[in-house]
């Protein structure tokens, strides 16, 4: 009898074993959470690894964000940016939009940082993490291209497209434009946006 | 209810309803114009009529350093918003040719004010610091270049999301005006 209520005894968890318990748990959330972020951090350079090849032709480059102003595309589209004879081409899924040369009026390009971990998923994950570990996760990010391209549909009217590359593709494809006859005018040199490091 | 339990009760009940009547009536006597002379009553916002629009390219101050991705970002939202309105039957673009002959045509100008780049990383970080903002005059004008309606609008990007986002919360606002004003 005496036995039995000393067993019973030890097998109710005490304060200090709930404690470790809980630090456990904590510590495996924790984990959970940066292994998850790490894992989606890491799925765009894995996906971007095979199209390097690609890119050595030098007239297509895969992989590129439409931000704005292709009418027949909604804005944030992605498809292959490529030059051709007559002008540039971007396609994305069955669609393909052509820029004449002679109608494109200016090019600018740029170099931007773009998270990581974007996009409503991506907030949606920061914003999962306990105790403000989603902030960690803002401090990832890359370079990226921006070419800007300025043109006039039929009619004259003006239209403006921005596109988002890999870093270093903006600027040779802009002098391909150019090669081919591509308007360009003098630009003012914006000072380079601070990085937080 | 027991007498003893119903004490306790009346005093708070007392109390409450005492508080709202002094609120009630500190609210009645702090709304401006109410005594003394009537406040002349605003003007109703001013209405324009039009079956077209043009949007005339985005031009900086030359003491402006705006971004051109920002600018032409702005322009081509806010051709995507004013398409939402519904309120036209036809948004010409800067330059097109075929808007000369449109009739009951109005001009939007954005003529823009202030520009401060901020940062995403530091926004998302902080929570604080990096916000981005655009600030530009919305004109609207006859054909001929007289004025019809002016407004000063904010752009801004606070917390989440890239730069070029300050000018679709530019463009949203445009947009308002334009539901507003026609």
């Amino acid at each position: 009898m005496k036995n039995r209520g000393m067993r019973t005894n030890s097998s109710v968890p005490g304060p200090s074993s709930e404690f470790v318990r809980r630090l456990v748990l904590l510590g495996g959330l924790l984990l959970f959470g940066a292994g998850l972020v790490l894992t989606i951090g890491a799925a765009p350079s894995f996906s971007r690894q095979p199209a390097t090849p690609h890119n050595s032709s030098g007239n297509v480059i895969p992989d590129v964000k439409c931000v704005i102003g292709l009418e027949a595309l909604k804005p944030g589209a992605k498809g292959t940016l490529s030059s051709s004879p007559t002008g540039m081409e971007f396609s994305s899924g069955k669609k393909k939009i052509d820029i004449a040369t002679s109608s494109i009026q200016d090019v600018f390009t740029g170099q931007e940082s773009r998270q990581d971990v974007s996009g409503m998923g991506g907030t949606l994950v920061e914003a999962a993490i306990p105790y403000g570990g989603g902030r960690v996760v803002s401090l990832f990010s890359h370079k990226v291209d921006v070419l800007a391209v300025e043109y006039e549909d039929s009619n004259g009217g003006f239209h403006g497209a921005i596109f988002v590359l890999s870093a270093g593709k903006a600027a040779a494809f802009k002098n391909q434009l150019v090669a081919q006859g591509a308007k360009v005018s003098k630009h003012m040199e914006l000072p380079e946006p601070k990085e937080q490091k | 209810m027991r007498p003893s339990s119903r004490v306790p009760f009346l005093s708070i009940f007392s109390f409450a309803s005492g508080s709202a009547v002094l609120l009630m009536a500190a609210s009645l006597f702090a709304q401006p114009g109410r005594a003394g002379k009537p406040e002349p009553v605003p003007d109703a916002p001013q209405k324009l009529t039009a079956s077209n629009i043009q949007l005339e390219r985005i031009v900086s101050p030359e003491d402006l350093l705006i971004p051109e991705d920002t600018r032409l970002s702005m322009y081509e939202n806010v051709i995507l918003e004013l398409s939402k309105t519904k309120k036209f039957m036809h948004i010409y673009r800067s330059g097109d040719r075929t808007a000369a002959d449109a009739p009951d045509l109005v001009v939007l100008h954005l003529i823009p004010e202030a520009f401060k780049a901020g940062n995403q990383k530091e926004r998302e970080v902080t929570t604080v610091a990096g916000a981005t903002s655009i600030k530009v005059k919305v004109q609207f004008t006859s054909p001929d270049g007289k004025i019809l309606l002016e407004k000063d609008v904010v752009g801004k990007v606070r917390f989440y999301g890239e730069n070029l986002r300050a000018t679709y919360d530019l463009a949203k606002k445009v947009a308002t005006i334009v539901n507003q004003s026609f």
